[in-house]
Parts: C-alpha cells; sequence; structure tokens
C-alpha cells in the first residue's frame, strides 16, 4: 500500500481502542503532508489549527468528497484481521456521516424531511434513532419549517442532526460544528452528543479552532499547522502546550 | 384550416419533447458537471458547443445533411434501412429524428443552467447520507431543477411547432404524413389563400405564446412550487 504514497501524501492512523474501531487514513491533498503514527485512541478526536492548515479537506477525503486526493481509508474489527479498503468505495457506501461546516440543508424539504432523508432513502420512514436525535438537538418545534425559514443557529442544529440520523454510522465527521450556536446550547449539546455517539459506538472526529470546546470534550487533539501534526495528545497537555507558545509569542 | 396539419404538428412536437427531455437529461447531467467527475473538461466544452449548433445553422442545412446521411446513398442510411426495413427520410420518425437535433439546444441548454444552480455541497452531503447518484438525481437534482425541466419541455414542443426548413427539407410536403403546420401556411400563400394562412398563423402565434406564458409563470415564482 504504501509503495503508491507520493512523497507529499499525508497518512493518518487512527485506532479507537475501546470500540475496537481501527482506521487508517491516507491522502495527498496538494502540498499537505501529515504523518501520524497509531493513534486516535480516543472516542472523540478534533483536527486543531489555523485556517487553511487543511482540515475541512481531510474530512471531505475521508467521506470520499475529493475525487482528485490519494486517499486510502482502512477500517476493521479488529485491526489487520477485517481491513476493509474503503479507497474505492464511493461516499454513499462508506457508512460515514459528515456534517459540514456550510449547514447545505435541502431547501426543498422540511426539516423533518431533511433529518430523515437517510432513513427515506432507504425505506425505513420511521425509526427510533430519529425520535433520539430530534430530542437530543431539541428540533421537534421546527419540523414542519422550510430551511429558508430557520436562523443560523437552527440550521446548523437540523445539519448536526441529519448527519447524527444516518443509520449504521460507523464514523462521525463535523465540521467545525458549533458555528452560529450561542455559548450556552454549545456547552448544553456537546456531552449529549458525546454520549450519544459514545453509546453506539461511533468514534468521532471534528474540526475546530476553539481551545474552550476542546477542553470541555476532553478529546484527543490533533494540531495541524503548516500542513503537519505538530503536536497530538489528550487536549489538556496539547492545548496547554500551545498557549505556552503563544504566550512564549507575546513575550 | 388544414387539421391533419395541426394534429400532425402536435404529435411531432409532443414526441420530439418527451424524446429529447429523456435523451437530454443525461447529457445535460454531463455538460454541467453533475458527475462523479468533473474531468473531461475540453470534451465537454465541444459537446456545449456542438449542442448550440442548431442554433446557428440554417435549418436548411440541417435537413439537407439529414436527408443526404440518413438516405440510401450513405453507410448511416444504409445501415438505419436495414435496421427497420425503410429509408427515414419522408416519414415521421424521419421528422422526430431531425425535429430532435434542431431543438436539441432548447431542451439541454435549460436543463444545464438548471443542474448548475444546484449547490454541489448539497449533492455531495445527498452521498454521505447514503443516497446512490441515481437516488441524488432522483431526490435533490430533479425536484430543483423543476423549472428547468418546464422551460426546456415548453421551448422543444414550442420551437418544434415553428420549425420549417429542417421538416420541409427531410419531411417534404407530403399530406397528412409530413406537412406540418408552418408548412401548411407556406402551401396556402403559394395558393393565395391568406385566409387559410391567416388562420393557421393566428392558431400558431397563440400556441407559441400560451407556451411562453407558462414559463415565465412558473420561472418567476420557483419558490411557490416548495412553499
Amino acid at each position: 500500500m504504501t509503495d503508491e504514497t507520493p512523497s507529499t501524501g499525508c497518512l493518518l492512523t487512527a485506532r479507537t481502542v475501546p470500540y475496537h474501531h481501527h482506521l487508517r487514513f491516507e491522502c495527498t491533498l496538494g502540498n499537505l503532508h501529515l504523518h501520524v503514527g497509531p493513534a486516535f485512541e480516543h472516542p472523540w478526536s478534533i483536527l486543531f489549527g489555523p485556517s487553511g492548515s487543511g482540515k475541512s479537506s481531510i474530512l471531505r477525503a475521508l467521506c470520499g468528497l475529493l475525487p482528485n486526493a490519494h486517499a486510502r481509508v482502512f477500517r476493521g474489527d479488529p485491526p489487520g484481521e477485517h481491513n476493509i479498503d474503503l479507497t474505492p468505495l464511493p461516499p454513499h457506501h462508506r457508512a460515514i456521516a459528515y456534517a459540514p461546516q456550510q449547514p447545505s440543508l435541502f431547501p426543498h424539504l422540511t426539516v423533518r424531511d431533511n433529518i430523515a432523508f437517510s432513513h427515506t432513502i432507504r425505506s425505513r420512514p420511521s425509526s427510533p434513532v430519529l425520535e433520539d436525535v430530534l430530542s437530543l438537538f431539541e428540533l421537534h418545534p421546527l419540523l414542519d419549517r422550510n430551511p429558508n425559514r430557520l436562523s443560523g443557529g437552527e440550521r446548523q442544529r437540523v445539519n448536526l442532526a441529519r448527519a447524527f440520523a444516518v443509520p449504521d454510522a460507523k464514523l462521525m465527521l463535523l465540521d467545525e460544528p458549533f458555528t452560529g450556536l450561542d455559548l450556552a446550547l454549545r456547552d448544553q449539546l456537546l456531552p449529549r452528543m458525546k454520549d450519544f455517539l459514545a453509546a453506539r459506538n461511533i468514534p468521532c472526529i471534528s474540526v475546530t479552532h476553539d481551545v474552550d470546546e476542546a477542553l470541555l470534550l476532553d478529546a484527543q487533539i490533533f494540531h495541524i499547522d503548516a500542513g503537519r501534526i505538530t503536536m497530538h495528545g489528550p487536549a489538556r497537555a496539547v492545548l496547554a502546550a500551545e498557549r505556552e507558545r503563544l504566550l512564549n509569542a507575546l513575550r | 384550416m388544414d387539421l391533419a396539419a395541426l394534429g400532425l404538428t402536435l404529435r411531432l412536437a409532443t414526441v420530439t419533447t418527451v424524446l429529447l427531455l429523456i435523451l437530454g437529461t443525461p447529457l445535460a447531467l454531463w455538460i454541467a458537471g453533475c458527475s462523479s467527475t468533473k474531468s473531461h473538461t475540453i470534451a465537454r466544452r465541444i459537446a456545449q458547443a456542438a449542442v448550440a449548433l442548431p442554433l446557428v445553422l440554417p435549418p436548411t442545412v440541417l435537413g439537407f445533411y439529414l436527408l443526404v446521411w440518413l438516405g440510401p446513398a450513405r453507410a448511416p442510411g444504409r445501415a438505419l434501412i436495414h435496421l427497420i426495413g425503410h429509408p427515414l427520410a419522408f416519414t415521421f420518425s424521419g421528422l422526430v429524428v431531425g425535429s430532435m437535433i434542431y431543438s436539441l439546444p432548447f431542451a439541454v441548454q435549460p436543463l444545464v443552467l438548471a443542474f448548475q444552480h444546484v449547490d454541489p455541497n448539497l449533492t455531495a452531503v445527498a452521498a454521505t447520507l447514503g443516497a446512490s447518484p441515481l437516488t441524488v438525481f432522483r431526490r435533490i437534482i430533479l425536484p430543483l431543477s423543476r423549472t428547468g425541466f418546464l422551460t426546456a419541455a415548453v421551448l422543444t414542443f414550442a420551437h418544434t411547432v415553428g420549425e420549417f426548413g429542417v421538416v420541409l427539407m427531410l419531411g417534404g410536403d407530403i399530406p397528412g404524413l409530413t406537412r406540418t403546420l408552418s408548412i401548411s401556411i407556406f402551401d396556402q400563400v403559394q395558393e393565395l389563400n391568406y385566409r387559410a394562412a391567416d388562420m393557421t398563423a393566428l392558431t400558431l402565434v397563440a400556441i407559441s405564446f400560451a407556451a411562453l406564458i407558462l414559463v415565465y409563470w412558473r420561472s418567476a415564482s420557483p419558490q411557490a412550487i416548495d412553499a
């Protein structure tokens, strides 16, 4: 596998031990060059770093949305034995749920139909998961609204709910999931989202540049800068070093 | 008025519109870059120019080439005669083929525009939610391009109703078989029967005007469909 990896390729290996979930990912994204050894041993991982460092592109490549990216994704349980090469699979066969940074709600469908989209196309219009998701994001009052009649924060909640509702998702990817949400709502939603995913053994990779969010989640952090992973580890350790670095820069 | 010509014209326009929408949709999807890969940019531009060619070519040129190439003198014509047992020229099927090529830009261009207006983020998200390309088309692209389909259908229909050069070259002027309304007017004027020509002309104006009102009515209120 590695013999075809170009010099500019990135290797991101993800493993979540408590969930028996192994994910390995290699890709070429322009001049982005990343290399990480076995990591992602946490159910929630965060790609952290400045704008333009390639965080969102990594998520899109994982979903299979960057056709020109050289990407290999392996998933298996246990690692090494039942590895599935996801690379040749189109996005709709990857079982990777994705909430993009721009909500991108389907404008011709109501909130209810947007969230139930992944169920409707599988001919499973009603499911207990849907009800759980609606309660999680408190969307019951908005169900019959059209997306063009929602506020920015409401749109973002529908966007997240639509990704959380995907049946049989094996991985959750959230790109700046709390854009447009106020802090109180974020602090209320975060632990509930974490519990929801943990209860269903779905590991999550999110993108943020918010230190508070990373600390609240107590996630595994990958600090990306200038196309490289400069630091990785538990949120407290990585972000303390980041704070130190910023303070030194100010002196 | 020549009722046989009216019936034939409406039948020709309906068949042409239905076939062009079916065949033009995949072509428009490809030209608009809605397929899974955005490659073949040069090929797509060439196809777009080829689709627009009937807009600038004199219809008689198009009709002439079709008459020659679909006739027994050339290989495609011979293959077709072998396949269906008779030449296409001077038949209704021949008129359908000619009309489809002549009206191709009127079907494909509104569809290309409509497909290009569908936010690619929507189709990408739909794919991550588990929708196959066909489902994405059926559930996202198609409902968001309804106005484009209506415009394409109405323009194709109206343009086919009004065509003259191609039909005359390819179909001749056989009453009841290939004589359409626009040819009928020409014949009536040749016979100095201005009263009949007036009726026929008025019918064509009415059909065209009604079609355009329908297009502008719907395209002026795209939200009305969804609300």
